[in-house]
């Protein structure tokens, strides 16, 4: 079937309402974006169930393009075996995290997934935990990928000595998801800018 | 067994000796070994079925499977398992989870506790999400926030929760106030002009034709036909049953506003306490939730990762500054102190002259207003009337930024100096109020002496206030609707003309001026001073409230409005979480500088005897005591006896005791605290011990 507003039956809403922490509006409305990143003759029901978009195509949507972010959400939420595509599952999933209602438990497990996964090659550094190399990352993603946004390299080793001093509880030189999550159930912000919004 | 990611050799202390060995080595890495641990695998699992967290395609078949079998056994034995949705896997894990579930709950049968539970908590969760779809402008709200930061959004939070109390005391008043007036019959005029007793004449409403101007000086200052009203106090017939009514409507107004903020600030208050000290972990807070993923646009990205980058250089070179300063010679720190006392001496002086300023214009102000010149024209009358609140609104428009020039001189760090200007602003702007009440009261009551000559007839100053609570009210009223013209002003004559025009000037002038930022707190603090005038006005003027509702309402849509034509995304990400924490405190100070005065006023003034609803009592409070002893005779010791001291010294000790008994609590969980951590630093040592001792057997020649 051609045309809009390919609709989602009553039954599967009820389950990805009790799924998810998205509301029925949210819901559709995701559906709804989700089948605009389909080819025109594709965008029946059944197949935007079963269909993939490629990483590409959820980077258009205004809400991703710019949050430099973007590949290691998208890679984590991947749930295809090379990690390269979402399907409409997985674009609820990223959803239902990011959603104002989600528990700061499961925010914090993803944030940590999200900090943790390196940028390139994607295997190489997703072994668990937050290490030196994975906090200069982060802070490079934080203050922009260009040269004269980065810190210095004194000042960079000075953050990076500082928080693992705060938050390495273990001191074994790597934050790993039970020490990020005490940190973070600390931080009165996290809940409040963990959040996207359709 | 074979791993292939490679160990990283940057971990500090006593697990960096091990080298990286790129190539396959004989037996398990030290890597290997740790994560084959129980307390990894938990939390690399993703649900039956689906590959875990850092795990590649190519693994072995059996390992997976095995790890699998045990994890899966382990989540079904839970007596009362999570919801599907809490947990961190994938959806189609989730979809099977709650399969199981479902057969897991029908196998052991309804009605067993645990399944009771469960239906509790769906139906509480269902209560709070249509609890929250109840709420107005939440999709602004996120889109502001999204654009402009967390700060902002919490301003217009606060807005939006200042509108729920305006709107809940507009209707407590309304039926406690309003509705008993009219339902024992309609209530009289104003006193005629024959009428004089011996506390005075009172003529409220002036006779013959009224010309244009006069009508709009008589609504903008409360006067004429608006002063006999059911907007002020004194219209309000002394009927016993309205008095009580009157009185207590005032009572449960303020104890509902108080229960409404101390709910809102106890959820900020808890989180920021939990924090034990900001400055313990400020560095993992900026880098774990600097980022705000609802941020679109380059443009914002690119402003907010400046300003995360200014923001953490600045934090470092404090931290260097810090380090410096407990450096610091005597003679160096003795510098430092004379310059910080001279700054405050400044301050107090600047402070002391706005404080007699306003003083000054009120005493002005009321000696003008009976000079025969002022009186003829309508434009001096409304100028002199209006004097205190110019005053009021020059006095709080100049002094902040002079605060903000200051305050880096005084050498503290930066956080500390945007507390020390917050609060001389707070304070500026709560005691220029009291100054105004203070001339005020001097003037009802003849400056406290009740024996002077004006006051000794009727107990007030009967001559030139012979009804002093609508006098009080039309101040307020006043204060409320210049607060509003001010807003308006500022926001045509200042913000859209800096961005219409500067927004085109050349260079580095033209981009100062025309990217205006969004002010979080002295926006904040006007929202707040405003409440307070409404909260003091609200006993003698009831309607106060209603006004305040739409003034606030048409607050909302201008400053939206202001804010996403003219405001450029805040520069320095002011932090949601000391909107939520601190500005409910300043709230709740406003609460208790506003009751003062009412409660000076119900307590310890004489009403005016020639209008309101308490014109024959000696004190507004009498009449609660007399209908007291109306009631039965249980009823009457109950509330005697709360009222004694036999009652206030036991609660007093008993609440001291709750309170001591608290904090010994909080020392000692402190106290365990730190010691969990000590023991999980040495059980961490243990494991990687062990670990290292694995591995060197298992790859030792000949080994086990």
């Amino acid at each position: 079937m051609g045309g809009s507003g390919s609709r989602l039956s009553k039954e599967l809403l009820v389950e990805y309402q009790d799924l998810t922490f998205l509301t029925k509006q949210e819901i559709l409305l995701a559906h709804k974006r989700f089948c605009e990143l389909l080819p025109p003759d594709h965008r029946s029901t059944e197949e935007s169930l079963q269909a993939r978009v490629s990483f590409q195509q959820i980077f258009s949507l205004p809400e991703l393009k710019a949050n430099p972010f973007k590949e290691r959400i998208c890679r984590v939420f991947s749930t295809s075996p090379a990690r390269d595509n979402l399907s409409f599952e997985d674009f609820l999933d990223l959803l239902s995290v990011f959603s104002d209602t989600a528990t700061p438990d499961i925010k914090s497990h993803y944030a940590f997934r999200i900090f943790a996964s390196g940028i390139c090659p994607p295997d190489f550094d997703d072994d668990g935990t937050l290490n030196r190399g994975d906090l200069s990352q982060l802070v490079n993603s934080l203050t922009g990928e260009g040269e004269d946004t980065q810190l210095s390299a004194s000042e960079m080793k000075q953050l990076i000595d500082n928080i693992l001093e705060e938050s390495d509880i273990d001191r074994d030189g790597t934050i790993n998801l039970s020490e990020f999550q005490h940190v973070i159930s600390r931080s009165p912000d996290f809940a409040s800018s963990f959040k996207i919004v359709l | 067994m074979e791993e292939t990611p490679a160990w990283r050799p940057e971990a500090r202390g006593y697990v960096g000796a091990w080298s990286a060995p790129q190539e396959a080595r004989a037996g398990p890495s030290l890597f290997s070994v740790l994560n084959e641990l129980p307390s990894a695998a938990t939390v690399r699992f993703r649900g039956p079925g689906v590959l875990p967290w850092g795990a590649l395609e190519e693994q072995d078949e059996d390992d997976k499977r095995q790890t699998q079998a045990f994890m899966e056994a382990d989540h079904m034995d839970l007596q009362d398992p999570r919801p599907s949705r809490e947990l961190p896997w994938p959806m189609q894990a989730r979809r099977a989870h709650r399969k199981s579930l479902a057969q897991n709950q029908m196998a052991r049968g309804a009605g067993s506790r645990a399944d009771w539970a469960r239906k509790l908590r769906r139906c509480r969760q269902k209560i709070r999400e249509s609890w929250r779809s109840l709420r107005p402008w939440a999709w602004t709200l996120n889109k502001i926030g999204g654009q402009f930061g967390a700060g902002t959004e919490s301003y217009f939070s606060l807005l939006r929760f200042l509108l729920l109390l305006n709107v809940l005391a507009a209707v407590l008043t309304a039926c406690m106030t309003l509705l008993p007036t009219w339902l024992e019959g309609a209530p009289p005029g104003p006193p005629s002009l024959g009428v004089s007793s011996h506390c005075g004449p009172y003529n409220p409403n002036p006779q013959g034709l009224l010309s244009f101007s006069s009508q709009i000086f008589n609504l903008l200052s409360g006067e004429g036909y608006l002063e006999w009203s059911p907007l002020f106090y004194g219209f309000y017939p002394p009927r016993p049953r309205l008095a009580i009514t009157y009185l207590c409507s005032v009572f449960v107004t303020g104890l509902l506003c108080l229960l409404l903020i101390l709910h809102r600030s106890v959820s900020g208050m808890k989180q920021t306490l939990l924090a034990e000290s900001g400055t313990l972990t400020s560095y993992s807070h900026r880098v774990f939730s600097a980022w705000d993923f609802g941020l679109c646009g380059d443009v914002h990205v690119r402003l907010r990762q400046g300003t995360i980058l200014f923001e953490l250089q600045v934090e470092l070179e404090e931290a260097a500054v810090r380090r410096r300063a407990t450096g610091r010679t005597l003679g160096q720190e003795a510098r430092v102190w004379l310059v910080r006392g001279l700054l405050n001496l400044l301050v107090i002086g600047l402070l002391g002259a706005a404080f007699y300023g306003v003083y000054w214009a009120m005493e002005t102000s009321v000696q003008l207003q009976e000079e025969p010149f002022v009186q003829q024209t309508a434009l001096l009358k409304l100028g002199v009337n209006y004097l205190p609140s110019v005053f009021i609104s020059g006095v709080n428009f100049v002094l902040p930024p002079v605060f903000k020039l200051l305050a880096p001189l005084e050498g503290y760090t930066r956080s500390r100096q945007v507390i020390f200007i917050l609060l001389r602003t707070v304070f500026l702007r709560l005691a220029s109020l009291l100054v105004l009440l203070f001339s005020l009261w001097k003037q009802i009551t003849c400056e406290g002496n009740a024996e002077a000559p004006d006051c000794k007839a009727c107990g007030y100053n009967y001559k030139e206030l012979p009804c002093w609570e609508t006098r009080l009210g039309q101040e307020m009223y006043k204060l409320l609707i210049f607060d509003l013209f001010t807003g308006l002003a500022v926001m045509l004559l200042i913000q859209f003309p800096r961005k219409l025009l500067c927004g085109h000037c050349p260079g580095a002038l033209g981009r100062f001026l025309g990217t205006q930022e969004f002010q979080v707190p002295d926006e904040v603090l006007g929202l707040i001073y405003a409440q307070t005038v409404v909260w003091v006005g609200s006993f003698f003027s009831p309607i106060l409230p209603l006004l305040n509702t739409a003034k606030f309402l048409l607050l909302f849509y201008l400053k939206k409005f202001t804010l996403f034509s003219t405001c450029s995304p805040a520069s320095r990400t002011f932090r949601a979480s000391t909107v939520n924490f601190f500005f409910p405190l300043v709230l709740l100070l406003g609460l208790a500088i506003s009751a003062i005065p009412v409660l000076y006023s119900i307590f310890l003034i004489p009403p005016s005897k020639l209008c309101g609803p308490f014109r024959e009592e000696p004190s507004i409070w009498s009449r609660i005591p007399e209908s007291i002893l109306s009631l039965p005779q249980a009823a009457q010791s109950v509330l005697f006896f709360l009222g004694s001291q036999a009652f206030a010294v036991p609660l007093l000790l008993l609440s001291s005791i709750l309170m001591a008994y608290t904090v010994a609590l909080a020392n000692s969980y402190g106290r365990l605290i730190s010691e969990l951590q000590k023991q999980v630093e040495t059980e961490s040592r243990n494991k990687v011990f062990l670990a290292q001792r694995a591995v060197a057997l298992s790859s030792a020649p000949g080994g086990l």
